[in-house]
């Protein structure tokens, strides 16, 4: 039977919800290596024409990562990630105080007996973040 | 604005390195993923925007990296890795586009470990142009 047996294009098939704080930007950052100042420093960042301190990019795309690799193990797929991609359309902006949320929210874009698609949502702040994101899972 | 006879363009392969149990656990963590030696699916970024300094430095390519935007992100995994691999990286200038006075670049990194090509990696990054 297919590991992907009952999911059909369209289907939503999960919602997940993370809230990001500037501990665990600089958390990221040293993980990363990735230290650009506009993640860490609210000077930088306003020097750079942005509002306040924004999140990674990549932090965002390894909170969707999370994300689908927690429903998989959850639905017991028996799959591994095989593509895994984004565009990065408005910044998630994370203040000092109370920082931000994402809302993920995944759908079936395509699916067969060796593939499946999603198409994945994020938004933070009222904004799409990321337009869209899509990961391939492949039937092991 | 970036000079586009660089498109085309690989970069030496990188040493290989091995992928250390502590980096993969460090970057699980950060995310709040299962910390189990499987790699993170963005854990590549660590070694290929790296692995792309020489080219962000080389002062003839014209690269100002205060002016870089994160704008796309692609992984294409042909194998499992785990902590404990070792890999070398080949980056590759697949393209420059220019648009509005602004510049898109587009980077893709062969990832390859013993076997041969473990995973691709494509990065395009947002180069603000102009004076501002």
């Amino acid at each position: 039977m297919s590991a992907f047996a009952g999911l059909a294009a369209g289907d939503a098939v999960f919602t997940a919800s993370f809230p990001v704080a500037r501990a665990d930007l600089a958390a990221y950052a040293e993980a990363s290596g990735d230290r650009n100042p506009i993640h860490l420093d609210e000077a930088a960042a306003e020097a750079a024409g942005l509002p306040d301190v924004i999140a990674h990019g990549m932090y965002t795309m390894g909170l969707v990562s999370r994300a689908v690799l927690e429903w998989a193990a959850e639905a017991g797929l028996d799959a591994s990630l095989s593509e895994f991609s984004s565009r990065f359309a408005k910044p998630v902006v994370v203040p000092a105080a109370g920082g931000a949320v994402v809302d993920i929210e995944a759908k079936v874009r395509k699916v067969d007996a060796d593939a499946l698609e999603l198409a994945i949502t994020v938004v933070s702040g009222g904004e799409k973040v990321l337009a869209p994101a899509r990961a391939t899972l492949t039937a092991n | 604005m970036l000079d586009t006879s660089y498109v085309g363009r690989s970069l030496p392969t990188t040493e290989p390195v091995t992928i250390t149990t502590e980096s993969v656990s460090r970057f699980a963590q950060a995310l709040g993923l299962r910390d189990d030696a499987a790699l993170p699916p963005t854990y590549l970024i660590s070694l290929t925007l790296p692995a792309a300094d020489p080219l962000i430095e080389d002062p003839g390519f014209g690269l100002d990296f205060t002016k870089v935007l994160h704008r796309d992100q692609r992984f294409a995994y042909h194998r499992e890795l785990r902590a404990g691999d070792r890999v070398s990286c080949t980056v590759t200038v697949e393209s420059i586009k220019t648009v509005a006075g602004n510049d898109l670049l587009a980077l893709r990194t062969d990832v390859t470990d013993e076997q041969g090509l473990a995973a691709e990696v494509w990065t395009t990054l947002f180069v603000a142009g102009g004076e501002a």
